[in-house]
């Protein structure tokens, strides 16, 4: 099942248009979609069981979400959802060495660069680590 | 701490409970261990009030402590099999003992983590005044509070966020702590036998005695040196997510255990070294910062203070993180509002909680500017009752939790029987021992300030000597929390009684996970 299209996916402004550009890069190539949420809980300050499983529910609604909504814009489109609990551009690497991904698809950090910075931004991870083609997709107005 | 072998194996599954496997290795599992416990800061805010208990016997104090501490850690590690909640304390006292027991635990926790928030602030804002030279304005009152303040709201601004620092920088800042303050150790021994600085002592082996006279001074002095090792069992417990779950905090333990109980035995021995126990006691507010001028002269005792608050910082992380995790395991097992659990979904950590701790902080902080004369030796002293409240209750509650395996091997009855109760019943003595201690005002660093002047009394029973004349303030301010929780528990009670439906229970392995403690919360594996 090689040639996977995977997606990150938040539910943000910008993960949204990059759910929309990556439903139709997969219909263009006939591959299946991957709905990705990565997640890491710090492990400082001691035990984090019933954090990291808060956590990883947030990520299983958002990536049920993202499938949902891929489904409905392309029926055509295989879709999956998976919650990875691993640091967002950890995990996008991740699933796409394991699917041997065609590309990752991921939303821009938008106009805020210093947020980006201070934060960290997964698109900038991506771009400096992924062995495959990254596509960042600027969020839109509508 | 022992490695352990096949017959106390963790579960292998701990990238089923929605954890990373395989993420930390040794330096980091051991850094994590040394940084929780922050010794730059715990040296920093402790010192002058170990010497001020019991004189040139601080560096055998700082050796006694270590032992509940490690007893204790015993307890961690096992209990933390069994449920790797971050309620922690709260999860395991109430299996063990029952919803009530637990939810004071819980309590506990929260209140001691409160109480170390105004020394920590106030350290962070002195030594930031010092770093300037701005000597000055680190003994007021007003600049020091606004300093402190604002390191509160950036520090819970950071873990609102979720700000990790890389674990290469957390291993170099550690790093340079730990060489700042060996250093600091070394050229301020060497000068005291070289230049002999005013009232220096020279270092003698009775030092490392802590029995100096009264039981009250011993137990006065575990009180304060509790707080030095608080954190230390995050090493022990995070190894879950370790390279090498059977090998990995079995050696950063004893690795991080070195390195903390030789940090605190030379840099206590070096202190008093050079210029007498009197001069550690009379500058307790910035122990650091004042012998840091002495021994290594400008512009280098710059680097000391830098030390204390990097120190001081990673401290106030792992003081609010738990906080805020504990707060949230309470309110998923309905013990405290549901709001508490609530999970800010752009940065995924627990938001409302994180938020609420700063703000709660930064009133306590305020309030007790406002109210005591000593707001680090009173934290520091009330601190210790917290500390001993929950650490003796997780010892107990490993006990109790363990109670049908204890027998099936020596190993067993070593490490889940013998070394937590030992640790409990030490904590415990040394908790009482205290309160007894404090009762009496003229005992707290405050001096003579005291509450409740209608407490009087003085009377003898057998060898016990009870007095009070008015309560000292670590007193009102360390049990006092705990008590409050006594009214709040009955409160919520009544209002939400699901909680307190918990049966106590025994664990029925050794190594399986726990069934989940709410029905509905999903299990734990």
């Amino acid at each position: 099942m090689a040639g996977d299209i995977i997606l990150g996916y938040d539910g943000s402004a910008g993960s949204a248009a990059a759910l929309r550009a990556a439903v139709q890069v997969a219909h263009a190539f006939g591959a299946p979609l991957v709905v990705a949420f990565g997640y890491e809980v710090m492990p400082l300050g001691g035990e984090v069981a019933d954090y990291a499983r808060q956590v990883r529910q947030i990520g299983e609604e958002k990536v049920a979400e993202g499938a949902a909504l891929a489904a409905a814009l392309d029926p055509s489109v295989a879709v999956e959802a998976v919650a990875v609990p691993e640091r967002p551009s950890d995990a996008l690497l991740t699933l796409a060495e394991q699917r041997g991904a065609r590309c990752i698809v991921v939303g821009g950090m938008g106009d805020r660069p210093l947020v980006g910075a201070i934060l960290g931004s997964v698109p900038h991870r991506l771009l400096y680590r992924s062995t495959v083609p990254v596509l960042v997709v600027p969020a839109t107005d509508d | 701490m022992a490695t352990p072998t096949a017959v106390l194996e963790p579960p292998t599954e701990a990238g089923a409970k929605g954890l990373k496997s395989g993420a930390l290795g040794l330096v980091s599992t051991t850094v994590i261990g040394v940084a929780s416990t922050a010794p730059g800061y715990s040296l920093a805010a402790s010192l002058g009030l170990v010497t001020a208990a019991v004189g040139l016997h601080a560096p055998g104090i700082m050796l006694l402590a270590f032992a509940p501490m490690l007893f204790i850690a015993a307890a961690y590690f096992y209990l933390n099999r069994a449920d790797p909640d971050c309620g922690t304390t709260f999860t395991w006292v109430t299996r063990a003992m029952g919803p009530n027991t637990g939810w004071l635990a819980g309590w506990g926790i929260l209140m001691t983590d409160l109480v170390v928030m105004p020394s920590l602030s106030q350290i962070a804002g002195r030594y930031t005044f010092l770093l300037f030279g701005a000597d000055g304005v680190a003994n007021g009152v007003l600049w020091v509070t606004v300093v402190g303040v604002i390191w509160i709201v950036v520090m819970t601004a950071i873990c609102y966020v979720g700000i990790e620092l890389s674990a290469r920088t957390q291993v170099a800042l550690l790093g340079a702590e730990i060489v700042i303050l060996a250093t600091f150790a070394v050229i301020a021994l060497i000068k005291v036998y070289a230049d002999n600085p005013a009232s220096s002592v020279h270092p003698a082996l009775s030092w490392l005695n802590p029995v100096s006279g009264s039981s009250g001074a011993l137990a006065a002095g575990v009180l304060t040196a509790v707080f030095i090792y608080w954190g230390w069992d995050t090493a022990v417990t995070v190894n879950e997510e370790t390279d090498d779950s059977s090998r990995t905090p079995g050696i950063a333990a004893l690795l991080s255990t070195l390195i903390l109980v030789g940090i605190y035995v030379i840099v206590s021995v070096a202190a008093q070294a050079f210029h007498g126990s009197d001069f550690l006691t009379k500058n307790s507010g910035d122990v650091l910062g004042a012998l840091g001028t002495d021994v290594f002269g400008s512009p280098f005792d710059k680097l000391l203070i830098i030390a204390v608050l990097t120190s001081a910082s990673a401290s106030t992380q792992t003081t609010i993180l738990p906080a805020a995790r504990s707060a949230l395991s309470m309110a998923v097992h309905r013990a405290a509002p549901r709001k508490f659990a609530d999970i800010n979904p752009r940065f995924l950590t627990p938001g409302f909680a994180t938020a609420a701790f700063g703000v709660v902080s930064i009133v306590w902080y305020v309030v007790l500017t406002l109210i005591s004369k000593n707001v680090l030796g009173d934290s520091i002293l009330a601190l210790g009752f917290g500390i001993c409240f929950y650490y003796a209750l997780t010892g107990y509650a490993c006990v109790l939790y363990y109670r049908r395996h204890l027998f099936s091997s020596a190993r067993n009855l070593l490490l889940i029987g013998i070394a937590p109760l030992l640790g409990a019943l030490g904590l415990t003595w040394a908790f009482f021992k205290s309160v007894f201690v404090y009762s009496n005002a003229a005992n707290s660093s405050s001096g003579t300030t005291a509450y409740f002047k209608f407490i009087s009394f003085d009377f003898k029973i057998w060898h016990f000597h009870f007095f009070a004349d008015g309560l000292g303030p670590p007193l009102v301010i360390g049990v006092g929390l705990l008590l409050i929780g006594i009214p709040l528990m009955l409160l919520w009670r009544l209002g939400r009684p699901e909680f307190f439906e918990h049966k106590r229970g025994a664990a029925e392995t050794i190594d399986g996970l726990a069934p989940p403690l709410t029905p509905g919360v999903g299990p734990v594996a």
